[in-house]
């Protein structure tokens, strides 16, 4: 057992990181070349629009589900659309906001991105604490508009043409389907003027979306409406992000290493539950506190990983004087 | 032979040398004499302390020397640019009499030793350029005399406020300054790889240091206190690899010790965690008399110890000026340093400390004229009487006259201790 213990505290994160992500990203990418289906309710953004996915986003069903008529939306027919819901409640329910940090397609090619800034050598630029309160506000907005759109297209207040709104603006839609050789998204639809809007916003989004994950760790994750859904929910999760106050010294060393720029992991010592809604469960920070015990996961009480003195040596790669000069 | 060797006359300079020479030797001799089992390792510190503060030693030649006045001058940009970091906080009562003139008598002993050191320039390693952080006021102050006495000086900026994101922002910039300006000096471009390296070999002397820590849990601690700031101490001037693999030897010898139950201390004695105002070499008079009245000191939170090693680096990715912010936030964010505005990481730390290395009390000592230490002194007080923590507050400084009373009263805590101890 301790032997275990020791064994996954000391892994290297970045590369399991890595190899869970590329592998998922086939899986949800090309899953249909070999008849991979986990169905349409996948709390990450793996986009329907990519006609060979293995498993698909469900913020698309879920704004057709609610785009109905309001009578038939209170009726048994709705019965599919609670199994959608729970389906998509149980997938987030073991795995928690380590969908977006280890699963989700859109994540997984931002840390690509990001990869191919470091190839340039190029640094990162962050947003200061301000401009991140005022960000943070967006992706609530994204998702009430999400929830909303549909309904008041259901309750007769607006056109059609509002179907899916989200999916119009998402980089998803243009993107993902780039990877099975499908070019047909990068189209402005002329069919009438809200589409017409909303097809370039999203060649404008898309654009935004490429060059600013260049500059920016997870850039688009900031605004994912996603993301705001699954903090609704992640209180009742099994996988949890914990930390232990008393332990932590306030380094601020797990607050540098956040893609998603959360001060609290190092400035709360009072939370149990660290959790916050911008964290993408990417584990980066439990790897980077040199605190034993501090920061951990923990699936339904079981620790899967924790910081450890000895695990950050290794990782910082100061067990050893002159240790490789390897490009982390 | 020349007529200066024949003069039997001492001058002053010499007087100090001897002076000092004689409060060094009889600390070390003090501590071999009471020393319970003592680690033959613990050897390399002895020799080397005397070595440096008797003989004079140079640790550096050859070597540009940047004297640094606080533990949050980053010491790996200036290992990077190829120069010695000492760090010259200094413990010595002779040379605190000779600040004694340059500064108000009310002031820490510390700033006035360090002054007395400079106004005579006695230096083993003499500073090329001197670094002083605005850290407490009397440090600040001091920058303005010691640039008198005709130092270079460079003055760094630090926050007194930790929390905002403004201070860590304000930080890293003068970390950022000081990094183009001493590069300027010295005439040496920082590359990445030199900074990594640098960050490598103070994060492997940091991992050291926390290793030998936690033998300290133990139930017989493997090491006493005093040993412990003499290897802490020690880092202030030696060279960084030299240190590593002498506290490698001591490492090899203290899991054996763990191993085979064999302790620097009885296994009644009261476990103590040391806090306040830093005990420097060789002013250990009150780990000393802790020590001496059958208490072990297990851990610490002083900037001579224990804030020295504990926060490591740790870099997201590995560009300059990634590491040298992450540098930054070394030294600032995890301190738990006085000068700032809150003490609460300085309870919590002190807190965890009793709770991790089971300690049985605490002992909190503040320099006479330590504004800052003495005035956390009421809240540090009240954080330990909640958690029911025995603690001890000592206002002393670096004269040997008042150890009567200091005995007295450190004498009278351990044994009240002893008794808790038995009672449970
Ligand atoms: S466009 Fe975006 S929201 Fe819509 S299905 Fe694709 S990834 Fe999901
Ligand atoms: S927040 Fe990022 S990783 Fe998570 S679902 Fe949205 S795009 Fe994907
Ligand atoms: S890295 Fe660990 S010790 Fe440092 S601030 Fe974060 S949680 Fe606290
Ligand atoms: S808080 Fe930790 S797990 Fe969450 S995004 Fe930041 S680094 Fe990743
Ligand atoms: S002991 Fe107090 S006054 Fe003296 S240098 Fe330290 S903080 Fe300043």
């Amino acid at each position: 057992m301790k032997r275990i213990r020791r064994f996954l505290d000391l892994g290297n994160l970045r590369r399991f990181r890595a190899i869970v992500q590329l592998v998922t990203f086939v899986l949800l990418i090309y899953g249909a070349y070999f008849a991979i289906d986990l169905g349409s309710n996948m709390p990450v953004l793996s986009c329907g629009y990519d006609r060979q996915n293995g498993g698909m986003c469900y913020l698309l069903p879920l704004q057709h589900q609610l785009g109905r008529p309001l009578g038939m939306l209170f009726s048994m027919a709705s019965i599919g659309i609670l199994v959608g819901f729970v389906t998509f409640l149980l997938w987030f329910i073991v795995f928690n906001k380590a969908w977006c940090g280890f699963v989700c397609p859109l994540g997984t090619m931002q840390d690509w991105l990001t990869s191919l800034r470091k190839l340039f050598g190029i640094r990162y630029s962050s947003y200061n604490q301000t401009q991140f309160n005022r960000l943070k506000v967006i992706k609530y907005v994204l998702l009430v508009l999400l929830l909303l759109l549909p309904v008041a297209i259901g309750a007769g207040l607006i056109g059609g043409e509002w179907r899916a709104a989200f999916c119009q603006i998402c980089p998803g839609r243009m993107i993902t389907p780039l990877f099975v050789g499908d070019f047909s998204q990068w189209t402005i639809d002329f069919s009438s003027k809200t589409t017409m809007i909303l097809t370039a916003l999203g060649m404008v989004i898309t654009g935004m979306f490429l060059a600013g994950s260049f500059v920016k760790k997870r850039f688009f994750c900031f605004f994912c409406p996603m993301s705001a859904l699954q903090y609704s929910f992640s209180k009742f999760s099994i996988l949890k992000l914990k930390k232990d106050g008393g332990k932590c010294t306030k380094c601020g060393d797990c607050y540098t290493v956040c893609d998603m720029q959360i001060k609290d992991i190092a400035d709360d010592v009072q939370s149990r539950d660290i959790l916050r809604d911008d964290c993408t469960l990417c584990m980066k920070c439990i790897a980077a506190c040199p605190e034993e015990g501090c920061l951990q996961a923990d699936i339904a009480g079981f620790t899967i990983f924790q910081s450890t003195k000895e695990g950050f040596s290794k990782r910082m790669q100061i067990d050893r004087p002159g240790g490789d000069d390897e490009r982390a | 032979m020349n007529a200066r060797n024949d003069h039997t006359i001492e001058t002053p300079r010499e007087r100090q040398g001897r002076h000092k020479a004689m409060e060094a030797v009889k600390v070390l001799d003090t501590l071999r004499e009471y020393a319970v089992n003592p680690p033959e390792a613990m050897e390399y510190f002895y020799e080397l302390h005397r070595r440096y503060h008797c003989d004079m030693t140079p640790m550096h030649e050859g070597k540009t020397k940047v004297g640094t006045m606080c533990i949050q001058v980053p010491y790996e940009v200036i290992d990077a640019l190829g120069a010695a970091p000492v760090r010259l906080c200094n413990g010595f009562y002779t040379d605190d009499e000779i600040g004694g003139e340059y500064l108000p008598s009310k002031s820490c002993p510390l700033v006035k030793a360090t002054v007395g050191a400079f106004a005579t320039d006695h230096f083993a390693d003499a500073p090329d350029l001197v670094v002083t952080p605005t850290t407490c006021d009397q440090k600040t102050k001091a920058t303005g005399i010691v640039e008198e006495m005709g130092y270079p000086v460079y003055e760094m900026e630090f926050p007194r406020v930790k929390e905002s994101e403004e201070s860590r922002e304000y930080w890293r910039r003068s970390v950022r300054n000081f990094t183009k300006t001493l590069s300027k000096e010295l005439k040496t471009k920082l590359t990445r790889r030199k900074l990594k390296a640098s960050i490598q070999k103070v994060g492997y002397a940091q991992t050291l240091y926390h290793r030998l820590s936690a033998l300290r849990k133990a139930e017989l601690p493997p090491i006493s206190g005093n040993d412990m700031f003499l290897v802490t101490n020690a880092f202030f001037f030696d060279k960084t690899e030299a240190w590593s693999a002498a506290v490698e030897r001591l490492l090899i010898e203290m899991e054996a010790r763990v191993k085979e139950g064999i302790g620097a201390a009885r296994k009644r004695s009261p476990r103590i965690v040391y806090t306040g105002s830093p005990p420097i070499f060789p002013n250990l008079k009150v780990p000393q008399l802790i020590e001496m009245a059958d208490a072990v000191i297990v851990a610490d939170e002083s900037c001579s110890s224990n804030r020295l090693f504990n926060d490591m680096v740790s870099v997201d990715e590995w560009f300059l000026y990634d590491m040298v912010d992450a540098v930054a936030d070394r030294y600032l964010k995890g301190c738990t340093c006085p000068v700032f505005t809150r003490n609460d990481d300085r309870i919590r730390r002190i807190v965890e400390l009793v709770k991790e290395f089971s300690a049985d009390g605490v002992v909190y000592q503040a320099f006479a004229g330590c504004q800052v230490y003495e005035m956390e002194q009421r809240s540090v007080l009240a954080a330990m009487e909640k958690e029911g923590i025995p603690i001890l507050y000592l206002e002393s400084d670096y004269s040997p006259s008042q150890l009567g009373q200091l005995t007295t009263r450190v004498e009278a805590f351990v044994e009240s201790l002893k008794s808790r101890k038995r009672r449970q």
